[in-house]
């Protein structure tokens, strides 16, 4: 009878606790991160008896929450790479929209430009057209210069969202540590799982995969180490290690993030962070906005090099040569911060076709400076020995070495990078613009042969000569003197040159017969040096070894943006899917379902009504047995 | 399959979110009549419009340079019909007054006419553009084409000229050199010229004179001489004798491959030479003109020489500027030509970019009406799916 009791009393108390864990389920059925909790149950002991083994009763061993470790995980890298591309893409969509608006764009600017030049080719001598002219330039100088510091701005917002991510996931691993302890501590003391714990431990860590990408691995104790990038350890059971941001080991400007390894040692863990808000930033750094600013220092350097070469072959109003119509910013050199000689390097820009977008490493080790492509990875052959008379000559740089390096020293050499910052328009005087060529051949009234000027050209600015009169006079129809120097042998349709400049003259002329190259001096009307100019900036492929021509290099930039934004937005939107099917996978597996509460709350409850009538049966057999003894 | 009651709302509600910002971009393509939004919508699509744009704008600045060398070319043109008409008149002139019966004073007053007509031909040849430059300097556009000093005319521009650009690869001069249109002009026959010498005492005049063999002319000065009123003599500018014969008057006298006629009678010692044609200029031409009728005491032989081969320059001088015009009427048909290529490339090019950046909307409103259809699918689904829950069946 008493047998009979207390396993009744076992299954009240049981389905009780099954109760209980129905109603918890259902009270935290929009908790998130909450797994879904069973009670288990288990049967007591039984007792033996000349007619066999008689059950206990029942007994809740534990209560178990459902989780999945492999869905889990997954969640958890579909969340990094998630937030990584949508990280990417965001910023990426940004700087695209800055560069496609097509009324204020750059290929709009630079046709504005061009079209200005074309209107003072149409009429040379207008100081109106030329001021609009010096107008654009400063227009296009600007607009380049304007994306330059939204470069820099989306910069620093990245960087502060690399400090806030760094803090996040400073607060997430020391919370996580936290937790292990104490999970560590109740699972030691009670032998029975902390669910609570447990699902809040999760949580946190599926919070770390927003930031960076996560491995774990589950210790013995119930405590989980946190691994993040490549491998490094960010929690190891209760310790919690640090990032830190840290001053970047060539342009302290900018920021790195660090590891702190124990004691006061930091490594630069910058490359090996993938995954996450902090890889998608990091890569968008690296990616967008370096190669984005590069590629429009090139086109900063282009126009400045291209404009003032055509300038210095041309002659202005005041019938001086053609002044520097834009300056441009330098190349920067920056020493690493470890380095320990006393190196130091000066680079500057030698041929602009041979100038590219990307950044470069030269380091020095085993006696030899090494140039390495830091985008390929490839290392890049030089020329030259480094020295003022021979310097290092190489991707269109021209590098001096000065002072002494020590092995491993090494410098990293942005060609572009800061060129737009410095870019300027230096002609204030719209009489300076060079729209005339500075030389003027022509034949003399008097010849009696059929030579004439064919073309002339100026090819050496440079020379003092190049504005001295100088008369070429044929001694026969195949023989010349210039300057009464020679004779020469004259062939028609082959350049003669002198002073700077290269004619050339076709026909047969008569002996006797003059030419004379002289100043192009009050030339106001003349425009060759404009439409030359014109030709170099729109169709000379004179960028990326002779393939793209400047409004070329300008298009590209931004429809190359625009390609790179749109795989990101691609990438982000597959990997939102993923990332919803895991989601929705674990929470199939781990979430509330209502309907099975429900189910349950009627199972428990009918099963403790059950119990109930055994003890109402077991009451009735003792009454009836009473009442048995009473009534004798 | 189980199916977590949380994972199911929020799924609907996120599938509704995604309907409704689908909607809201269809919704935004309709207002604003843009296909692409924003470059990310089309990147490739985006480059293309702006390289379009970009294009349309280079041939927008076509037309202006077309208008430009358009507006230059006409005012060279009538410079050069307004030129033309002078020397036809200097021309009448020089014939009016090729005509012995006139005295001394006539003729003066003929040159005196040509004088004006000279000061005319200056002021055409220092035309100026809307700019104020020279029309015909060349590059010395701000430089005064032409300066007169007493009758005397000289070049003070420069024979280059501007190249105006009327399309993508096609580059026109805007307009021409002063000393190629009024100075280079061919003298005498364009082959040589004929003078009678200042000492002739006789009445012997020549002609022109025309190149009967080219092959045989060897470019020197040659002197006929007349070593009696009836025998001539030709020497080579090294005394060579080329030629000789017996004179009659206006017949032909050939040598080198020219033949030249000598009227009248020369006397013992006359000369006349045959020297090879250099460049005579308009003003040059008139301004002897004006010299040899204002000389009373040249001889009627050297008028009659000098007037003829004065005419034969204003001729020469016709014919260059009608070369000259016939260019400009070239290059202005190239400009109407290209204007019209400008125009049908303006079209093609607005179409393509209306093609590429600018909204179906037969499509887009097809797509509104789906997307909404969709949308009220899930929100109707989610109504009624949302309100099942056992717990509604379990009675108390």
């Amino acid at each position: 009878m008493s047998d009979l009791l207390a396993t009744s009393v076992s299954g009240l108390l049981a389905f009780q606790r099954a109760l209980d864990v129905t109603s918890n389920n259902v009270a935290n059925a929009a908790t998130p991160g909450y797994s879904v909790e069973n009670a288990q149950f288990t049967e007591q002991p039984s007792q033996a008896s000349s007619a066999g083994f008689f059950g206990g009763g029942v007994d809740v061993a534990t209560v178990q929450r459902t989780y999945d470790e492999a869905l889990a995980q997954q969640v958890r890298s579909s969340q990094s790479g998630y937030s990584s591309f949508n990280t990417f893409a965001t910023q990426a969509a940004q700087v695209d929209n800055m560069l496609s608006d097509s009324n204020t764009g750059l290929t709009a600017s630079l046709q504005a430009f061009v079209n200005a030049l074309q209107n003072v080719a149409n009429s040379p001598s207008s100081s109106a057209q030329r001021q609009v002219l010096l107008g654009q330039a400063q227009a296009l100088t600007q607009q380049l210069k304007s994306y330059d510091s939204q470069l820099t701005r989306f910069d620093g917002n990245i960087e502060s969202q690399v400090s806030s991510s760094v803090n996040q996931i400073n607060t997430l691993a020391g919370n996580i540590a936290t937790l292990n302890q104490k999970i560590a501590s109740e699972l030691g003391a009670t032998g029975q799982p902390p669910n609570d714990l447990l699902d809040q431990r999760d949580q946190l860590i599926d919070q770390l995969s927003q930031y960076v990408s996560v491995n774990t691995a589950q210790q013995g104790d119930g405590e989980i180490n946190v691994y993040i990038g490549t491998g490094q350890t960010l929690v190891t059971g209760s310790t919690a290690q640090s990032l830190t941001t840290i001053p970047s080991l060539y342009d302290p400007t900018r920021i790195d993030v660090g590891l702190s390894t124990g004691g006061a040692t930091t490594a630069d863990i910058t490359s090996q962070i993938a995954g996450g808000t902090l890889g998608g930033l990091l890569s968008v750094r690296s990616q967008v906005i370096d190669p984005t600013r590069n590629a429009l220092g090139q086109v900063a350097v282009g126009l400045a090099t291209i404009v003032n070469q055509q300038q210095a072959m041309g002659m202005d109003l005041t019938g001086s040569l053609g002044q520097p119509m834009f300056s441009v910013g330098g190349v920067q050199a920056f020493a690493a911060s470890t380095n320990a000689g006393s190196a130091s390097l000066n680079v500057t820009r030698g041929s602009l076709d041979a100038l590219t977008t990307e950044d470069y490493r030269m380091q020095y080790a085993g006696g030899t400076w090494q140039l390495t492509d830091l985008t390929s990875g490839q290392t890049v052959a030089m020329t030259g020995s480094g020295t003022g008379a021979s310097p290092f000559q190489a991707a269109g740089l021209s590098i001096v070495v000065s002072g002494s390096p020590s092995n491993g020293d090494s410098f990293e050499i942005r060609p572009t990078a800061g060129a737009t910052q410095g870019l300027a328009v230096t002609l204030a005087n719209p009489a300076q613009i060079a729209a005339a060529s500075p030389i003027q051949a022509s034949a003399s009234a008097g010849n009696t042969g059929s030579g004439i000027i064919a073309s002339q050209a100026v090819v050496n600015p440079a020379d003092p000569q190049l504005l001295a009169t100088a008369s070429i006079l044929f001694t026969s129809p195949s023989t010349y003197t210039i300057n009464g120097s020679g004779p020469f042998a004259y062939t028609s349709g082959q350049p003669i040159a002198a002073n700077g400049w290269s004619v050339t003259i076709t026909g047969t002329p008569a002996a006797g017969d003059t030419f004379k190259v002289a100043s192009n001096a009050g030339g106001a009307g003349d425009n060759r040096n404009a439409l030359a100019t014109i030709d170099a900036l729109m169709s000379a492929s004179s960028l990326n070894g002779g393939t793209t021509s400047l409004s070329g290099a300008a298009n590209d930039l931004v429809s190359g943006m625009g390609v790179v934004t749109e795989q990101a937005q691609s990438n982000a939107s597959a990997q939102h899917v993923v990332n919803q099917d895991s989601v929705t996978a674990r929470n199939n597996v781990s979430g509330v379902n209502l309907d099975e509460e429900a189910a349950n709350m009627v199972r428990y409850q009918q099963m403790y009504q059950a119990m109930a009538q055994m003890i109402t049966a077991s009451n009735a057999m003792f009454n009836s047995l009473v009442s048995a003894i009473a009534g004798r | 399959m189980r199916i977590s009651t949380l994972t199911f709302q929020t799924n609907a509600i996120d599938q509704m979110d995604q309907l409704e910002a689908a909607l809201s971009k269809t919704q935004g393509q309709l207002a604003s009549g843009k296909r692409i939004q924003e470059a990310a919508d089309d990147p490739a699509g985006m480059a293309q419009v702006n390289q379009l744009n970009a294009e349309l704008s280079a041939s927008r600045q076509y037309v202006t340079n077309q208008n430009a060398a358009s507006a230059n070319l006409q005012l060279e043109g009538q410079a050069l019909s307004d030129a033309t008409n002078l020397l036809q008149s200097a021309r009448d002139l020089a014939v009016e007054a090729n005509n012995a019966s006139l005295s001394a004073s006539q003729r003066q007053d003929i040159a005196t006419q040509l004088q004006q007509q000279l000061q005319q031909l200056v002021a055409i040849g220092n035309r100026t553009d809307a700019n104020g430059d020279y029309l015909f300097s060349g590059y010395a556009s701000q430089t005064q084409a032409f300066t007169l000093s007493g009758n005397a005319v000289s070049y003070t521009g420069s024979d280059g000229v501007s190249q105006l650009q009327i399309s993508a690869n096609q580059r026109i001069s805007g307009s021409d050199a002063g000393d190629a249109v009024f100075m280079s002009i061919p003298a005498g026959n364009g082959t040589f010229t004929t003078a009678a010498a200042a000492a002739n005492t006789g009445s012997g005049s020549i002609d022109g004179g025309s190149v009967v063999d080219p092959s045989q002319w060897t470019p020197d000065t040659y002197t006929i001489a007349f070593t009696s009123p009836t025998q001539y003599q030709v020497t080579n500018s090294g005394g060579g004798v080329v030629a000789s014969g017996t004179y009659t008057s206006g017949d032909a006298i050939q040598f080198q491959g020219i033949e030249v006629t000598v009227s009248g009678t020369p006397s013992t010692g006359d000369a006349f030479t045959v020297a090879p044609a250099g460049k005579a200029s308009a003003f040059a031409t008139l301004s002897g003109l004006i010299k040899t009728l204002s000389s009373p005491a040249l001889s009627s032989a050297q008028i009659t020489t000098q007037l003829g081969n004065g005419l034969a320059q204003i001729d020469g001088a016709i014919v260059q500027l009608g070369n000259v015009s016939a260019s400009v009427g070239a290059r202005l048909n190239a400009v109407t030509a290209a204007q019209s290529t400008e125009q049908s490339t303006q079209t093609q090019l607005q179409s393509s970019v209306s093609q590429l950046s600018d909204v179906d909307y037969a499509a887009a409103v097809t797509q509104l009406n789906s997307q909404e259809v969709a949308l009220q699918a899930a929100q109707q689904s989610y109504a009624s799916l949302a309100r099942l829950s056992l717990f509604n069946y379990i009675q108390g």
